[in-house]
């Protein structure tokens, strides 16, 4: 058999030995998955129908900027997924123990190549496809588009979509570890950063989405034709326009449109392939070596952080056992490129964020807007909070990795150790949520009452949400895997993601009635109902403590099982 | 100083570990010997708390593992077959770590990692990197790290797998050394010829259930035996 075959085999023989694995705790643990990723994919089939109908019916804005609304959103998709191929790829095509053993058999570094790719591609992709399906389903069933629209979007447009941005990301990356070896990985992934943060800019300057909304309106509803002279030339020739493109023309029944962005993804496919795999052919192994060799000449580095508080062996402040496990965690995390890298990200796109609420104006004369508008920017908040847990919490105990012996095997108390790692989480987390939801509420409006709801709100947020993922990444805890990013890419961590957004589409149901009165009273008799925000506090703080106290019970359980 | 009484240990329908009991005194060197899969491991991680029994009890200086397991992890030292440190953190950091979980003061531990520097000549890679070690480098460390508190039990899965023949010697010399000083070593190996040149008396152990226990003393040694015994028991 064709080793590549045999191979892929293999992988997807193990993988389904873990999805029909009928022992009871599997069975359970499969099934659970299946009720809560099928009642996202629902929650997203729904919200994609309903947020059509009201775009197209409702707000009238237009097949034309709808679709450029979809193309916009399809290139966050892209670089997600391009940015979570490149990230997950370092793993497992240059520090993948399975890669070492492969390179040591008869198989050309091609194979291997794709052998990874495939592997990295349905790991880091598995969930967004899952939505990206979802969301498909939801928007095809507004315009009732029949069976086999839905057959060739996800395979034809969506899929080979997706696989140009995994195949750029791998390809890029085998260039990067090539330049990497000349400047160092230091100043290369502040390239990469730089690179992605002014890609991002430069297409919404570019696209202009409030430039292209004033446009269209002003003709609309006189002339709902095509608007193609507003797009930018550049825009035209990227792979979230052809899709964008292909579900406009496809939702107008006009076929032989459809076929000319259809045909250049699929063009741009293969011509990717064949690019990826000539440069796999050349440059794999060489830049696996580089790799390789990087690695190795770490010691004689400089160290890029140097603090003497944080040095063990110095006495701290904590008792020692508690001091040298801060100090163990603070340099693991600083040491390890993807950690705080993955941070630094995050904190800026954080930046970004606000920044851009700092420009909006809210001059909205209906309450429910009003509410509806506050609870858009506080689940935003909340689903930033959820993604740091999810990203940073969850894989905390998993991180003891195979050195788990150590502290295993000490006289510190396991359950210590867990109130050490949720305080800390909480601490950070607390803090992040805190600035967040001041900062973005303040920015919007001048009303220290929604920012006290806000603040308070936020705090039982942060205490659930560290709590649910501190006590779900304790019990899904994979003490092998030491890449942080697939920890929080795993089945246990999207079940749990799945989880706080259900907790937080709970928290903004008690609200928005509470809201909506206040603004109403607001707006129409300019008073505030007396004690209208206590009965959605109260709410949100009893949910929160509940799932707390599920949640860490869960943990403390699962942090003294068999090692 | 260790006494397991009546230990099993079941994984689902499998028995690992079936009803095992021993008694090791202060001072011996004892040695846990079967082969590959009998249950070797799986009892030492049941001793050291890494696994609940799932019925029996195991003690360490008498106290019992699970009921009190923070007095009887203070007196152990503990090597596992698969010595992982941490990538990202220098052998004397890991030294630094493993001894501020035992609660060593900073200046007593600062003197006693220099000893181990010395005695398993570390001073080539102390201060590189976890990532950067061979697997004897990860040995000699996690050895240093089992002693730093002094304990007055040892247990050892493995210890010289992956050890050069001179780094061999150091810690042969060394186990020995603390065994006379009056400290406790219970040791799983396959190598029999170490197992005859240190143990003071030894155990083998089959399909999760010990099958012989045996002594050697100064007027009866196993004499290059133990190796026949082995072979005829666990055929």
């Amino acid at each position: 058999m064709n080793p590549l075959v045999l191979v892929l085999n293999v992988k997807a023989n193990a993988f389904l030995k873990s999805a029909f694995d009928f022992r009871a705790q599997s069975v359970l643990k499969n099934v659970s998955s299946l009720l809560v990723f099928g009642g996202v994919a629902l929650g997203v089939f729904f919200l994609a129908r309903g947020v059509t109908g009201y775009l197209i019916q409702q707000a009238h804005i237009g097949q034309f900027l709808y679709h450029r609304f979809l193309s916009m959103l399809l290139y966050v998709f892209f670089v997600t997924v391009n940015l979570g191929n490149m990230i997950v790829c370092y793993a497992t095509l240059y520090r993948s123990e399975e890669v070492g053993f492969l390179m040591g058999l008869p198989i050309s570094h091609e194979k291997i190549f794709i052998i990874k790719f495939v592997d990295n591609f349905f790991y880091s992709s598995g969930t967004l496809t899952l939505l990206g399906l979802s969301w498909l389903l939801g928007y095809g069933s507004f315009y009732y588009m029949p069976w086999y629209f839905y057959f060739l979007t996800m395979f034809a447009v969506l899929l080979p979509f997706m696989l140009i941005a995994g195949l750029a990301a791998v390809t890029v990356l085998m260039v990067l570890i090539r330049i990497a070896s000349r400047i160092g990985v230091r100043w290369l992934l502040a390239l990469i950063v730089g690179v992605y943060l002014s890609a991002i800019y430069l297409y919404f300057r570019v696209t202009n989405p409030v430039q292209l909304v004033e446009q269209v309106m002003e003709h609309y509803p006189d002339v709902n034709q095509y608007f193609g002279y507003l797009d930018a030339p550049l825009v035209r020739y990227l792979p979230n326009h052809w899709v964008a493109e292909f579900l406009y023309w496809s939702v107008h029944g006009d076929q032989a449109r459809a076929f000319f962005p259809f045909f250049m993804l699929i063009i741009t496919l293969a011509a990717l392939m064949v690019v990826a795999g000539f440069m796999a052919r050349r440059y794999y192994y060489k830049s696996w070596v580089s790799a390789g060799d990087a690695r190795a000449m770490r010691g004689g580095r400089t160290p890029l952080l140097r603090l003497r508080v944080m040095e063990f062996g110095r006495k701290g402040l904590l008792r020692p056992s508690m001091d040298v496990l801060v100090k163990r965690d603070f340099w693991l995390f600083f040491r390890e490129p993807s950690q705080w890298l993955h941070l630094l990200l995050m904190l800026l796109l954080l930046l970004i964020f606000l920044v851009s609420l700092g420009s909006m104006t809210l001059k909205l004369a209906q309450p429910l807007l009003q509410a509806v508008s506050f609870l858009v920017v506080f689940l935003f908040n909340g689903f930033l909070i959820a993604s740091v847990s999810l990203r940073f919490v969850f894989p905390a105990v998993s991180l003891e990795g195979p050195s788990f012996w150590a502290v295993r095997s000490s006289p510190v108390s396991l359950k210590r150790l867990y109130w050490y790692k949720f305080g800390s989480a909480l601490l950070l987390i607390l803090l992040l949520g805190e600035v967040l939801a001041t900062a973005s509420i303040a920015l919007l409006r001048n009303n220290p009452a929604l920012v006290f709801l806000s603040g308070v709100c936020t705090a039982f947020i942060a205490l659930a949400l560290t709590s649910i993922n501190m006590g779900a990444g304790t019990y899904f805890a994979t003490f092998r895997e030491k890449n942080p990013i697939r920890i929080a890419s795993s089945q246990g961590a999207s079940l749990t993601f799945l989880v706080a957004m259900v907790y937080l589409s709970l928290v903004v149901g008690m609200l928005i009635l509470p809201l909506h009165a206040y603004f109403e009273n607001l707006i129409l008799h300019g008073t505030t109902p007396e004690g209208w925000m206590t009965l959605p506090v109260a709410g949100v703080g009893i949910l929160s403590v509940m799932l707390f106290l599920v949640s860490t019970v869960l943990g403390l359980r699962s942090i003294s099982r068999d090692y | 100083m260790i006494e397991l009484r009546n230990v099993v240990k079941k994984f689902g329908s499998f028995t690992a570990v079936d009803h095992i009991s021993l008694s090791i005194p202060k001072g011996q060197f004892f040695g846990f010997l079967g082969p590959n899969g009998a249950g070797k491991t799986t009892t030492i991680k049941m001793m050291t708390g890494l696994y609940e029994p799932t019925a029996g009890s195991c003690l360490i200086d008498g106290h019992d593992i699970q009921q009190e397991p923070i007095a009887a992890k203070r007196s152990f030292g503990y090597v596992p077959d698969l010595p992982y440190l941490y990538d990202k953190l220098s052998g004397r950091e890991f030294l630094y770590f493993v001894g501020g979980l035992f609660g060593i003061p900073a200046e007593t531990l600062r003197q006693k990692i220099e000893e181990c520097i010395d005695i398993f000549e570390l001073q080539g890679f102390i201060d590189k990197r976890g990532e950067e070690y061979s697997q004897g480098m990860r040995q000699r460390i996690v050895l240093s790290s089992a002693l730093l508190h002094e304990p007055k039990v040892l247990i050892i899965d493995e210890p010289l797998i992956g050890l050069d023949p001179r780094s061999a010697r150091l810690v042969k010399d060394t186990l020995k050394q603390r065994t006379r000083d009056g400290m406790t070593v219970f040791m799983s190996t396959h190598l029999l010829e170490i197992v005859e040149e240190l143990c003071d008396r030894i155990a083998i152990i089959k399909d999760g259930r010990l099958i012989h226990e045996e002594e050697q003393t100064a007027s009866r040694t196993f004499d290059g035996q133990l190796e026949t015994i082995f072979l005829e028991l666990t055929k």
